[in-house]
């Protein structure tokens, strides 16, 4: 009878057992960290000092208080809002361009890709600081046109544009993603509308656009949450400068908590950076009722 | 298949309840480690003679030992290491060494962790920022191993930190000026001696070598100390003392004042301009290399990579303390570099011996010379006058700013929340590099921010 009871209960559950390994790692490295993290926020927590205290919401305070925190999540703000877009609009370009039937078209979109694969990378942010500098590429190709050289490094006006760009640059990703979309666009919706006389640009706005929106909300998902994450690029390229105008917040913790080994504050920081990336989210999926097609559902 | 089944399940249930319990499982407070630690030194301390001489020839240990550097550092402590381990058969010695990127934070993980290796170079300030409580670092005066009678007292003393001797000073370092004497020669001018001598050679490399020329180029951090020794030549006191500023708001705008002044005068260039040049520090920016820029204020230990950056056929030297300033000598030293035993090492008087043989013993002297700059031990030191290695330009820099070394840093001086790279030094300088107008404002955050750092890390 327990045999038998046993039995039932291995097949009805013998799927988390297989799941198991995964979940492991999962409390142990994601969701643990996570709740810690939480606990941590709220207590002055430094890896070198004794005597942790617990210290309510002081650390959120104390960040909404500072006003070089303030500015870095500004900067965060701006720079997530300046590469997801361009991002997204260049990806979908190129990704319509990809989707005609033309010679060699498998190795363009290869080549199109590549950029994803290498922009994350250290050498690829130190090739850009040399790109950018003053007696960089980008400069003697301006002078050779007559124009005047640029301080893209140096000055605060444009240090984040040339963060931004790396970002955009790595556009390989939701290129994919767009292109998978346009494939799944029917046929017949751009026949009939031929046969109509819309242009192709009308059938691009009438069409494509709206069939493709789960996908783009997927795309501006997941762009969101990478920018607000971004390190590599600022850490690597302006060391945050100059006066801070590619400080993002995700420097400011890592300079907290492995710098001033602040756990607590930088825990708050994450935290902080948590919530706005979730209320974003959250933002996004209650708008997506207004502009995102979903080919099963009445409009 | 059946069985197979159960086996697995059955091991995944091990691992969960192994993995749930070494979550819950909590490691000892700090307070009770530290006792723990603090009994086992006592006992350790009273046995300490007859330690040292079983763990010469005791039973085979193996030791870690870490450090920092450049390749010349490494070459020559492994063959240190080496010759160490010669001498003491059941002594092993696992070396962990690399470059001074990311060294700290992969240390601070280690002692955090309880995961450091038994014999650590270690920056003084990191007593103070990792074991200001005496937790991380053992005490030296217990180990009988250690000979520091050729020390210096006064240098040593900068070594006890929480109560105890935590490390044992390897050298000390100052601050001096190094000028690409080429570059001044061609616009018709010798290295400056005094600070008139430097604001006039602005005006000189902008017309007879062109306005990207300067006479002296330094970035954030670095001015910061040039701030310092204009202030401290002027009105010869220490910049911290009892954890305060002892500077007036008015005096550091003074000194801002100032450094804006060399930028006015055409003696540094804009930090804007630096940053834009693609290199975030002088060694690696090509006008450093082709003699664009030509001086700087540096630790005299630091020279040679500045000297090896440079282009062929330019002459590089060690300039004089620029006078002038104040009535004051204002020579900055501090110490460069020291040796620590963890206080999670088994192996601690193993550790001493090693670290003794390093500092004191003719053959472990010889093979190191100064690869951590010039040694402050005078029993090492007289060892390498004999053998003629205390020679170079490090080393006529050393002597030089030990003449004039009036002032000294407070352990918060490098602060990670003062020094990095968004830190408030990088902040100030960078903000009055772009707005002269801002140095009111600046000279107080400054002082602000000093004295907030200095409060939440007494000493």
């Amino acid at each position: 009878m327990k045999q038998t009871s046993w039995r039932k209960f291995w097949k009805a559950n013998n799927g988390y057992a297989y799941l198991s390994i995964w979940l492991i790692g999962f409390f142990a490295f994601k969701f643990y960290p996570f709740l810690s993290s939480l606990y941590y926020s709220l207590t002055n927590y430094n890896l070198f000092k004794s005597g942790t205290q617990f210290i309510g919401l002081q650390n959120y305070e104390s960040i909404l208080k500072t006003s070089k925190y303030m500015k870095a999540f500004g900067v965060t703000f701006k720079y997530a809002f300046m590469t997801v877009p361009l991002k997204l609009l260049f990806a979908l370009f190129i990704a319509y361009i990809l989707n005609f039937k033309l010679k060699f078209i498998n190795m363009f979109r290869t080549i199109y890709y590549i950029p994803s694969i290498l922009g994350g990378s250290i050498s690829i942010a130190v090739l850009w600081q040399f790109l950018f500098q003053n007696e960089g590429l980008i400069n003697m190709i301006i002078r050779l046109f007559g124009g005047d050289p640029i301080n893209w490094l140096g000055s605060s006006k444009y240090a984040l544009f040339v963060i931004c760009l790396l970002r955009v640059w790595q556009f390989g990703s939701a290129m994919v993603i767009f292109l998978a979309a346009l494939k799944g666009v029917p046929e017949d919706l751009y026949e009939a509308a031929a046969i109509d006389g819309a242009s192709k640009f009308t059938q691009f706005m009438k069409i494509t656009i709206p069939m493709i929106t789960p996908v783009v909300f997927f795309n501006l998902i997941t762009q969101l949450c990478q920018a607000f994450q971004e390190f590599n690029g600022p850490f690597v390229i302006t060391n945050g400068g100059p006066q801070g105008s590619t400080t993002l917040i995700s420097i400011l913790i890592y300079q907290n908590a492995f710098k001033t080994y602040k756990m607590g504050l930088a825990s708050a920081m994450a935290w902080m950076l948590f919530l706005i990336v979730a209320v974003l989210t959250a933002i996004s999926f209650i708008s997506q009722k207004y502009w995102v097609y979903y080919g099963d559902e009445e409009r | 298949m059946k069985l197979m089944k159960r086996v697995i399940a059955a091991a995944l249930a091990v691992s969960m309840t192994v993995s749930l319990s070494a979550c819950g499982g909590g490691s000892a407070p700090a307070d009770e480690t530290t006792k723990a630690a603090e009994q086992k030194q006592e006992t350790e301390a009273a046995k300490g003679e007859t330690k040292a001489d079983q763990a010469a020839g005791g039973e085979e240990v193996t030791l870690r030992f870490s450090w920092w550097g450049g390749d010349s550092r490494h070459e020559a402590t492994q063959k240190a290491v080496d010759a160490f381990m010669a001498k003491y058969p059941n002594i092993k010695v696992e070396c962990e060494y690399g470059a001074w990127d990311g060294w700290t934070e992969k240390c601070a993980t280690q002692l955090n962790g309880g995961t450091a290796p038994d014999l650590m170079q270690v920056n003084w300030n990191w007593l103070y920022q990792f074991s200001g409580d005496g937790s991380a670092f053992a005490d030296i005066n217990a180990l009988s191993a250690i000979d520091l009678s050729g020390f210096p007292k006064n240098i040593v003393d900068q070594c006890v930190v929480g109560g105890k001797l935590q490390a044992v000073p390897i050298s000390t370092t100052g601050k001096c000026f190094f000028w690409n004497k080429t570059t001044f020669e061609n616009a018709g001018l010798e290295v400056p001696k005094t600070i008139d001598d430097l604001m006039n050679a602005g005006a000189v490399f902008a017309e007879k070598l062109g306005d990207d020329s300067y006479p002296l180029a330094m970035y954030q951090y670095e001015r910061m100390l040039l701030m310092l020794y204009y202030l401290e030549s002027k009105y010869g006191k220490e910049w911290v003392v009892d954890g305060a500023v002892n500077y007036t708001v008015d005096e550091v705008k003074e000194g801002l004042d100032w450094i804006c002044s060399l930028e006015d005068k055409h003696v540094l260039p804009k930090i804007e301009l630096l940053l834009g040049d693609g290199a975030t520090i002088l060694e690696k920016n090509t006008k450093w290399a082709n003699g664009k820029y030509a001086g700087f204020y540096e630790w005299d230990s630091a020279n040679a990579k500045f000297q090896e950056a440079l282009e062929p056929g330019q002459e590089f030297v060690l300039g004089e303390f620029l006078t002038g300033i104040g009535d004051y000598e204002a020579g900055l030293t501090k110490i460069s570099q020291c040796f620590a035993i963890t206080e999670a090492s088994e192996h601690k008087e193993e550790a001493a011996l090693l670290l003794n043989f390093l500092m004191n013993e003719p053959e472990g002297v010889e093979i190191m010379s100064t690869e951590r700059g010039i040694v402050v031990n005078e029993t090492a030191s007289k060892i390498l006058v004999e053998k003629d290695l205390l020679k170079g330009l490090t080393y006529e820099a050393n002597q030089a700013v030990l003449k004039v070394a009036n002032f000294t840093f407070d352990p918060n001086f490098e602060n990670s929340e003062l020094k990095d790279t968004t830190g408030v030094y990088y902040e100030v300088f960078e903000n009055i590099s772009a707005d002269h107008n801002a140095t009111g404002e600046m000279a107080q955050y400054l002082v602000d921010e000093i004295e907030r750092v200095q409060m939440e890390n007494p000493y």
